[in-house]
């Protein structure tokens, strides 16, 4: 970031990182050596690293103005898909099958969408219900074991330089659409599709291919999620992934990205992952009561957005 | 207005659409002969049973037709307990079973009215929560036996018998187990399922309870929801592992949730450091009791009930009791022991996992 | 005659803005007062002050010769202000009548009186002469012009005696404006005063009575005659001298750059062809409707088409695919500038590489200062001001806006530019900075199809002239010799004019 970017960034943009550190000093006064130690951060990205990795994705497909509800069902069926199909074939196996299968499922998504033009709230609530079901029809509502994938459970459980290998995977995931958002071409069409549909058709920006490729993009990022999922759990469960989606387009939200498309940073996205990842973490520590928590990402969600609001 | 009009047509013609495959069979089956009831059909209990009195329609000759009307699958139990009553429906020639899965309270009061007009001979409900009372005792005014699965009716007419498990009996013996294995001392994390809901209530209270024996020398150190889904009771063990340094044991409301504890655990290399348990006995679970190590026991909460309501509601309507039992009629009131599953008692188990 | 609005020393101060700086006016009862004014003189706070909707800082406001209570919109509608907004406030799902009542709907006891209101609706239409609008139908469904009517009937639904007209005949047709100027006088002929807004100098004096005139917040000319001419109210708005609004252009033209050819769309386009050279600027006349947007869409490719083909350079573009439109060099300034033609929180930089991508960035990644460089030089040879290629687009004026838009086609060196209305919406003053660029863009030898309402536009600065009607061309002029009157008779489908004799491509000046 340049320095003159830095001159124009305005104090919204800096609001969440700031509760961010706000949270970090709580949880360094409450529980100063168990927070702060490198391995309960380390273990707060962990937390981060699924809804996380979908969020990167949910951050483009949001760019367009479009939402993804179905992310939550993706997951679970992209894993049982995987689990079922190719647990047999080894490791790279499962992982190419689920990332495929929640490419497969974006796809849909992203024709349904961009071709038949059916709103993207309605088509991915349609495949919110269908992945969900198809999850539980091919796993006959059993989870399928993996224990036996040992490439797979290791990304769960290993760690490379003291950090857990999901946290890796989503930092690098974080960094490389940061990369494609910000720094190429594709990003800035994501953009343009969703700052302005036919001021970008004018400028003669093919915009279904661009919306399509969206939803095909989360889908992709939800099956590496998936992945990392599974490799924690060591096991495809169809009933993982509830209410993922709500954690995902929150995070999203509360980072600054536009509902209605055309505003969007990958920062902000990492900072609202984070933030929720923080509470989620300080609370638990301090075995604070679930609701409290309900009543406190609700009123970040609000304060974020508001803040949001005061700039434009 | 134009519009309003136009809106009203085509409700009707989707509600005409929505009806006409429901009303059809009705009208291919014509009308059933109503068997007059068979002397010796007395009953346990007294009121409701009586005006209930199944017509025993499997000496005819008739199929036996048994409607069962459970919550959607979204969640392994729930998913395993329809499994549980089609596999019996299907164990007996003379059955013919009919499942509806519901979403919702609301879904299913009006599945229920629906499948009323059917005129089934028992309907099986586990139903989503009290307020589907009302729709279980207006079939059984109509005569149509009701039988309650898991999840008790506010009122006792609403039902001829009730087939459930035992949430404290769960809570308590798994109290029990963690007393005498602890011998009364140590540092116990427990994982819950839906904060809020009876299921999770009576689980905890039962625990607590049981441990209350030991005056204080149990203690629970940390206590969190995990909604009955493995991929929460993950992300809540990852935490809890965090703040504390010293757990020697785990209590989880759920089998599937404690999948997600348990890699949380060994993730984590504190698979030495503790043992938990489970409740419902999910194959998964089972396996891992008899491989031995941290997964130590689960506490039955086991669908099959669902299959012995299935056959409770034939012997209802064959007018018969339970073979070894004296009296000519079903009980009105089957708990579910609370067994507990462990590495030596397993093998016996094995066959009712889910 | 009764003063109805007195307003002395109106002062407007917004952070860091002062948007009216001592103004006064007086509306008197039956009269039209004309406010004139370039944009950002302060015409719109003005309003808004008057209606009741923002209090301002200093200076009275007196209505019927009570002081109006500052920032209250209730109290100055109850005092017999109504206002009709340039964006039509109204409720399009909603029917006439009950967008007419909306906020007064009448009531029998909880329930809303509808047969009473369909009534007041007929009876309120018919005064103002269209007592055949069905009260009924749908305000969406609604033609502009009788929206404009209901948005009318709707402030006479109220006691008025003071109402506010801001561009009311923006989106109107002349033969509809005659029918609003109908309605504005029958209004005035019952003692309403009309405060008229207008950017159109022509309308002012055909319906006006006195004009007031403001420049930058302050009324530099009050009550001045209609007949005042057009030239001395520019001068008066914008400071200067009218003289030199078009610029000189004798440049020769080139070879055909833009074929079209047997081009359709039905119904809203039918066969069309023509052809335009290099450095040539071809106006399209014709009614709002008649077709010249939809024409400009279907060259881009924007709308699919029944049939014809687009050759740009001799060389055909596929049908239907607006980014091969692009590519074979056809650029398109849409009339709806912010929606259509800019991303308006994004810096010029951007607004204006977006189709250059791939030129200024290396493989798929983007290269910021390659962009900035190309952008800079572009928008400095159009003078785009102010000088920041990093200001956002929505904080520059809508003449520096469409210079913008231009920029983006230079820089993709497209060969034809397609404008749609391209000085709608730009101050009188900077029209003039518009139409240079336009003619230095045709210099430096773009194709140029120009559509535009404003027949001044069309004949003082086209090479020759394309009138539409009903989704046809039904007539060719040379600009030289057309006159508006012609371009308005082959509009209106009125008795065809004896045909110009041939003559040489362009009658130089």
């Amino acid at each position: 970031m340049t320095l003159d970017a830095l001159r124009r960034m305005k104090v919204q943009e800096l609001a969440l990182p700031l509760v961010v550190v706000l949270l970090v000093v709580i949880g360094a006064v409450l529980k100063g050596t168990i927070f702060f130690s490198t391995a309960n951060l380390w273990n707060v990205l962990l937390q981060a690293s699924v809804a996380g990795t979908v969020a990167v994705g949910m951050t483009f497909v949001i760019a367009t103005g479009g939402i993804d509800l179905a992310v939550g069902s993706v997951l679970a069926a992209a894993a049982i898909v995987g689990g079922h199909y190719f647990h047999g074939a080894g490791s790279a196996w499962f992982m190419a099958g689920t990332i495929l299968a929640g490419a497969a499922a974006g796809a849909i998504n992203g024709i349904a969408v961009a071709w038949l033009r059916i709103v993207p709230f309605v088509a991915t609530l349609a495949m919110l219900a269908a992945a969900r079901g198809i999850a539980q029809q091919i796993s006959h509502q059993t989870p399928v074991g993996l224990y036996d994938l040992e490439a797979l459970t290791r990304i769960g459980s290993q760690r490379v330089l003291g950090i857990p290998i999901p946290a890796i995977v989503f930092l690098v995931v974080v960094a490389l659409g940061a990369l494609v958002l910000n720094g190429t071409r594709y990003g800035r069409y994501v953009v343009a599709v969703g700052g302005n549909r036919e001021a970008a058709r004018i400028a003669g920006i093919r915009v279904r291919p661009i919306v399509f490729s969206v939803y095909v993009l989360v889908g992709v990022c939800t099956g590496i999620a998936s992945v990392l999922q599974t490799g924690q759990l060591a096991s495809a469960s169809p009933v993982v992934g509830l209410g993922l989606e709500l954690d995902a387009i929150a995070a999203v939200v509360i980072g600054g990205t536009s509902l209605a498309g055309g505003r969007c940073t990958m920062l902000g996205t990492f900072f609202g992952v984070l933030t929720f990842a923080l509470i989620f973490n300080l609370l638990t520590l301090e075995n604070v009561e679930s609701q409290v928590q309900q009543i406190l990402r609700g009123v970040i969600i609000l304060g974020a957005v508001a803040v949001q609001r005061r700039g434009h | 207005m134009i519009r309003h009009k136009h809106a009203a047509v085509s409700g009707l013609a989707l509600a005409l659409a929505l009806t006409l495959p429901i009303t059809l069979p009705l009208w291919q089956t014509g009308c059933r002969k109503a068997d007059p009831p068979k002397p010796g059909d007395g009953s346990a209990r007294a009121e409701p049973a009586k005006t209930a009195a199944p017509p025993p329609a499997g000496a005819a000759g008739a199929k036996i037709k048994i409607a069962f009307s459970a919550p959607a699958a979204d969640h392994g139990w729930t998913g395993a307990i329809s499994v549980n009553a089609k596999k019996q429906g299907a164990k007996y020639d003379d059955v013919e079973l009919s499942l509806t899965q519901a979403a919702t309270a609301a879904d299913q009061v009006s599945q229920l009215n629906t499948i009323m007009m059917q005129k089934p001979d028992v309907l099986v409900i586990l139903p989503q929560d009290e307020t589907v009372t009302p729709a279980a005792l207006a079939a059984m005014k109509a005569g149509i036996p009701v039988i309650n699965v898991d999840r008790e009716f506010s009122d006792p007419a609403a039902q001829r018998a009730v087939i459930k498990g035992d949430n404290y009996g769960v809570g308590f013996q798994a109290g029990q187990y963690f007393a005498g294995q602890l011998h009364c001392k140590g540092n116990v994390v427990e994982i819950q399922g839906i904060a809020g809901i009876s299921v999770t209530n009576q689980r905890t209270k039962g625990f607590a309870d049981a441990i209350g024996q030991c005056k204080g020398g149990i203690k629970i150190i940390a206590q969190q929801p995990a909604d009955f889904a493995p991929d929460k009771g993950l992300s809540v063990m990852q935490n809890i592992l965090q703040a504390q340094p010293k757990i020697d044991a785990v209590y989880t409301h759920d089998d599937d949730m404690a999948q997600g504890v348990v890699q949380a655990i060994k993730n984590a290399n504190r698979d030495k450091e503790m043992w938990l348990t489970g409740v419902g006995g999910s194959r998964a679970a089972m396996d891992q009791i008899k491989q031995g190590g941290l997964y130590r026991a689960t506490f039955l909460y086991n669908p099959t009930m669902a299959a012995s309501a299935v056959a409770l509601a034939r012997l209802l309507a064959k007018g018969q009791g339970l073979s070894d039992l004296t009296e000519p009629v079903i009980p009105s009131l089957i708990v579910m022991q609370a067994q507990g599953v462990f590495q030596d008692n397993v093998d016996r188990y094995m066959q009712i996992a889910f | 005659m009764t003063a109805i609005l007195e307003v002395r020393g109106l002062v407007k101060v917004f952070p860091g803005v002062t948007a009216l700086a001592g103004v006064d006016l007086d509306v008197e009862a039956g009269e039209v007062h004309c406010l004139v004014g370039q944009n950002g003189a302060g015409k719109s706070t003005l309003i808004k002050c008057v209606s009741g909707a923002t209090p301002p800082t200093a200076g009275t406001i007196r209505l019927l010769g009570h002081d109006l209570v500052a920032g209250r919109p209730g109290a100055a509608l109850s005092a017999g202000v109504a206002t009709m907004y340039q964006e039509l406030d109204l409720v399009p799902d909603l029917s006439v009548s009950a967008n007419i009542f909306l906020g007064h709907e009448r009531r029998i006891g909880p329930l809303l009186a509808r047969r009473a209101m369909r009534r007041d609706a007929t009876e309120l239409l018919a005064r103002l002469g269209h007592a055949t609008l069905d009260p009924d139908a749908q305000v969406a469904e609604l033609r502009p012009a009788d929206r404009q009517l209901v948005s009318m009937a709707r402030a006479l639904s109220r006691d008025v005696r003071l109402l506010i007209m801001d561009e009311p005949s923006a989106i109107l047709d002349p033969p509809e404006v005659d029918a609003l100027f109908a309605v504005v006088r029958r209004l005035t002929a019952a003692g309403v005063g009309v405060i008229y807004i207008s950017h159109r100098l022509d309308e002012i004096a055909r319906i006006g009575d006195r004009i007031t005139v403001l420049r930058d917040g302050k009324t530099v000319a009050s009550n001045l005659p209609a007949t005042t001419s057009p030239e001395q109210l520019v001068q008066r708005m914008i400071g200067r001298s009218f003289s030199e609004v078009f610029p000189e252009r004798s440049d020769p033209h080139g070879d055909v750059v833009l074929q079209v050819r047997r081009l359709a769309r039905r119904p809203d386009l039918a066969e069309t062809s023509f052809e335009v050279r290099s450095g040539e600027i071809l106006g399209v006349g014709g009614l709002v409707g008649a077709g010249r947007t939809e024409l400009l869409r279907a060259i881009a490719g924007l709308d699919p088409v029944d049939g014809g083909e687009v050759l740009v350079a001799g060389r055909v573009v596929p049908r239907g695919r607006p980014d091969l439109a692009v590519a074979a060099g056809i650029g398109v300034a849409p009339e709806e500038r912010k929606s259509q033609g800019l991303w308006l929180d994004w810096d010029q930089v951007h607004n204006v590489t977006i189709c250059d991508l791939p030129r200024l960035g290396r493989g798929p990644f983007t290269d910021a200062a390659a962009e900035h460089r190309a952008a800079a030089a572009q928008l400095r040879s159009l003078a785009v001001r102010p000088d920041d290629p990093l200001r956002l687009a929505s904080e520059l004026s809508g003449g520096n806006q469409q210079k913008v838009v231009l920029a983006r086609w230079l820089l993709h060196a497209s060969a034809v530019l397609l404008l749609d209305e391209p000085t709608r919406g730009v101050d009188v003053g900077a029209k003039a900075d518009v139409y240079r660029v336009i003619a230095e863009l045709a210099a430096r030898g773009l194709a140029i199809v120009m559509v535009s309402s404003e027949l001044a536009e069309l004949v003082g600065f086209c090479d020759r002239i394309l009138v539409m009607r009903e989704g046809a061309v039904v007539a060719e002029l040379r600009g030289g010799r057309a006159t508006e009157e012609m371009i308005l008779r082959h509009a209106l489908r009125a008795e065809p004019p004896p045909e110009p004799p041939p003559e040489s491509p362009r009658a130089s000046p």
